[in-house]
């Protein structure tokens, strides 16, 4: 498989993000897949951000380490980049009269064959007498250019971006060809090579985890959102609320996750769809309201989008640390449901699927994500509209069935699998209390031992239908695999990526993907990792959560893990070292 | 919101449960609780039609002890809780109740937001200036110097001035009622709860157990009907400076009212003309049209 990499990088707030999706998207069009993965730190200004593209005419679903190509914005980048790229590697910069300051960077140039270019940039958009904003585009017409593509391709993105000024269009016109003549002037017959495009790309979407789980809330009939702002779950917040003009969601910015949490649940209990996305340290104070769900039997979505901890630890880096909290938290004994979102597809489709157990098992869910799928760019395939199906289970709504309602069936601690009747204030029924202290089948309280036994075995009933109900967790690989690679949430792209290595293909490889983790299924990991050689963890965690988990539960104790707890996503290059490392030993 | 009385309104009993009380003799929270059930049965609403939600207190433990679709939910926490409920179901009256304890610690910071945002609800005050079900500790309401649970020396903090604090929040109903005074409360419930937007109803009530310094005597005592005296609540500076001057006399009744102001929901962009409420929306969305931004 033929991947080019591209990194752009510079300071916070100088286009970065721009150039890095303008080329994404002319990519993409250009039939190309796409994956897109931004660094950056927790600031406004400054810092030092970037944007990396991996790119092939294969699916590609993670970044490498070392990239081909390197752009950028500020002189930092010169230094701090030039070992990102690979032999023969090209660094496109802006700084004039650059001169390296270290004898190593000058003895590395030479050894990797690095070509480093420069890019008057200022000079030329004073020739056009444009802004510096338009740096952008001129950079991205440079790189455009480099990679051998056409200059009508740009004009296109351009003209959907600037269509109704055109004054302005001109002048974004005016600044690709520049480009392109700088392009031929600062590198003559340079050009990294791209492989043979392949035209099914150019209708799939380019989006990232959080839009995608936006669309996914949509999808499934949420109607309230309530939220708080904190990274890397704050732009599925941002997207919810720039498209609620056309979705017509009531949408709330609350004081606090505690507030987004209780509304969430309020809107829920009145009978709506809605949902909460937090991080961590937010779904820490949701946790109260997370077990009140848990005795008021009151369905609840939450998204939790992982970053490293404890404390504010790295805001906008990714992690999985938080497994142990969404299956652990809040006080008391009570079912829940926890998934795992992978990729684009999987935020999309579990979104629709987490509202329909919240409400059939009337528990609440959790969804798991993490920075490196919430905020990467993924070439997706359309999603299909037909897939997803509405399931409320034994929400009560029809007339003649309200009347036949007692206040008593609510709680009923005989309803089958634990999950009795529901039904909504407003419904002409008998009335009821959904309440947060014990209490008997109509939400009277109660103190007494024998209703408190049976109330808590109703509630508690549900975790073995819920975990009967629930998908085993998929697998990809031979049927009796030598190596047995368990993973979960957003590892999946780059734990695929690397099974189709040269490397690797050839071995027999088998990969446990977990998309349902709470309740816990065992059958397949236990059958496969029995007549496996070795099974090795993979997680972005520094206990390995999963294989934890999957320790106490199956008693297998000796298994491998290979565990990653930067703040950085696995790359691919890195995980195929590590897997061919953890073989021999 | 328009709620006429229906021509087959509801009766008391509807409102009447089999569960006995568990609040202390002289406890405000029975006169509290009738007048409730009056306001809810004048205004023709039937227990199925309405949504009370319950703080954590004493109360709160009257959850169970009346009509109504209820939900009893986490100390300091019913006002957001009520607050999304309404939210999905602008349709359906939401009132919500708690104690001074959960709302003015605890859960201050959703009082704030609650009045500011101006949600479509009602927000019943059960004043009784302490912890009643945690056996009498002091509330940020309790008065100075009077020995309490854990504050055998008094409170060493100042005591919030509950109602300067509402009014520095620019509300749109603020009204007092004494837990003795039944008629009034009725009426000023019917009021809240006809309102459009967040309605605050402080309710000063005995506390016979916990609380030896507003009892039900003093309140009988201090307690006026404002509007009896003339006063005017369309008149903010007024119905404040009336509000806040609790040193020789406490005035009761609806002190501020204004409807000029847009509920939460008639603010929401979308939601403007939107004719079903959010309860009655859910279904599967075809989100292809939405896609097209991302090709």
């Amino acid at each position: 498989m033929v991947r080019l990499a591209l990194k752009i990088v510079g300071a916070q707030g100088q286009g970065v993000n721009s150039v890095g999706e303008m080329c994404a998207k002319g990519l993409k069009r250009s039939g190309y897949c796409v994956f897109g993965y931004r660094e950056y730190m927790s600031i406004i200004k400054g810092g030092h951000s970037s944007y990396q593209l991996d790119v092939s005419a294969d699916p590609v679903r993670s970044s490498a380490t070392k990239v081909d190509v390197v752009v950028t914005f500020n002189h930092h980048g010169i230094e701090k980049n030039l070992r990102d790229l690979k032999k023969g590697g090209i660094l496109l910069h802006q700084t004039s009269q650059w001169k390296f300051r270290k004898k190593e960077d000058e003895a590395y140039i030479a050894e990797q064959g690095i070509r480093v270019l420069y890019l008057p940039t200022e000079e030329i958009l004073r020739k056009l007498k444009a802004k510096p904003i338009l740096g952008n585009v001129l950079i991205t017409a440079v790189v455009w250019s480099l990679l051998g593509q056409k200059q009508e391709q740009l004009h296109e993105l351009v003209r959907e971006q600037f269509g109704h000024k055109k004054d302005l269009l001109e002048l974004n016109f005016a600044c690709i060809a520049e480009g392109f003549t700088a392009c031929q002037q600062i590198a003559p017959g340079l050009s990294p090579t791209l492989p043979t495009p392949d035209p099914k790309w150019k209708n799939h979407l380019l989006l990232t985890g959080s839009q995608a789980m936006g669309l996914g809330i949509i999808h499934a009939g949420c109607r309230v959102y309530a939220g708080y702002p904190m990274t890397p779950s704050s732009p599925i917040l941002t997207f919810i609320a720039d498209m609620q003009n056309e979705t017509g969601m009531a949408v709330k910015q609350a004081e606090d996750e505690i507030t987004a949490a209780q509304m969430m649940v309020g809107a829920m209990h009145m009978g709506t769809r809605a949902i909460t996305a937090t991080a961590g340290g937010g779904f820490d104070l949701m946790t109260e309201t997370l077990s009140l769900t848990g005795i008021t039997e009151t369905p609840a979505v939450f998204i939790l989008a992982q970053r490293p901890g404890p404390g504010t630890a790295l805001p906008t880096w990714t992690a999985q640390g938080d497994l142990s909290m969404a299956i652990g938290s809040g006080h008391g004994e009570f079912a829940r449901l926890v998934v795992s979102a992978s990729d684009t597809q999987d935020a999309f489709d579990l979104l629709p699927v987490a509202f329909n157990y919240a409400e059939e098992f009337q528990i609440p869910v959790i969804v798991l994500t993490d920075k490196q799928l919430g905020e990467a760019l993924f070439t997706q395939e359309p999603f299909d509209q037909t897939r997803a199906k509405l399931k409320r289970g034994r929400l009560v709504t029809d007339k003649a069935e309200l009347k036949k309602l007692r206040s008593s069936d609510r709680y009923d601690p005989a309803a089958p699998d634990g999950v009795s009747m529901r039904w909504l204030p407003g419904s002409e029924a008998a009335v009821f209390c959904a309440q947060g202290d014990e209490h008997t089948a109509d939400g009277s309280d109660s103190e007494d031992a024998e209703n408190a036994r049976l109330q808590m075995e109703k509630r508690m009933k549900k975790i073995a239908a819920l975990k009967a109900a629930l998908p085993e967790p998929v697998y990809v690989g031979p049927k009796n695999p030598e190596t047995l690679i368990v993973s979960w949430g957003s590892n999946r792209g780059v734990v695929l990526d690397v099974m189709e290595c040269e490397e690797l293909k050839k071995k027999s490889i088998g990969y446990l993907h977990y998309q349902y983790l709470w309740p816990l299924k065992t059958e397949a990991f236990e059958m496969l990792s029995r007549t496996a050689k070795r099974t090795i963890f993979v997680e972005c965690s520094h206990e390995g959560q999963l294989a934890s988990l999957l320790k106490r539960a199956s008693g297998r104790d000796e298994t491998q893990t290979i565990l990653k707890y930067d703040g950085r996503p696995f790359f691919h290059d890195e995980l195929r070292d590590s897997i061919l490392t953890t073989l021999q030993s | 919101m328009s709620l006429s009385a229906s021509e087959i309104g509801a009766a008391m009993k509807d409102y009447a449960s089999q569960n006995p009380c568990t609040w202390c003799d002289g406890c405000g929270n029975y006169g509290i609780w009738g007048a409730t059930k009056l306001a809810l049965v004048e205004l023709g609403l039937k227990p199925w039609q309405v949504l009370l939600c319950y703080d954590v207190g004493c109360h709160g433990n009257g959850s169970d002890k009346t009509g109504g679709y209820r939900f009893h939910g986490l100390h300091g926490r019913v006002l957001p809780l009520s607050a999304g409920a309404s939210l999905a179901n602008p349709t359906v009256p939401v009132i919500a109740f708690g104690g001074d304890g959960a709302s003015f610690s605890e859960g201050v910071g959703h009082l704030v937001h609650a009045v500011r945002s101006n949600y479509q609800m009602t927000f019943v005050l059960h004043n009784n200036a302490n912890y009643g079900l945690t056996t009498g500790q002091a509330s940020a309401l309790t008065w100075q110097g009077q020995p309490m649970n854990s504050s055998p020396n008094g409170i060493p903090e100042e005591t919030l001035n509950s109602m300067d604090f509402i009014f520095s929040l620019a509300p749109t109903f603020v009204a007092r009622g004494f837990s003795g005074n039944i008629p009034q409360l009725t009426e000023i419930l019917k009021a809240a709860i006809r309102h459009r937007g967040f309605a605050y109803v402080d309710v000063l009530q005995a506390c016979p157990t916990y609380n030896k310094f507003a009892t039900h005597e003093w309140l009988l005592e201090h307690c006026y009907d404002a509007a009896a005296e003339g006063h005017d609540p369309k008149n903010f500076e007024k119905a404040r400076k009336l509000a806040v001057d609790t040193s020789k006399r406490v005035a009761t009744g609806i002190l501020y009212q204004t409807e000029e102001q847009p509920a939460f929901h008639e603010r929401l962009k979308p939601r403007q003309g939107v004719k079903t409420t959010p309860v009655e929306e859910v279904k599967i969305v075809d989100v292809s049209g939405f896609l097209k931004k991302f090709v």
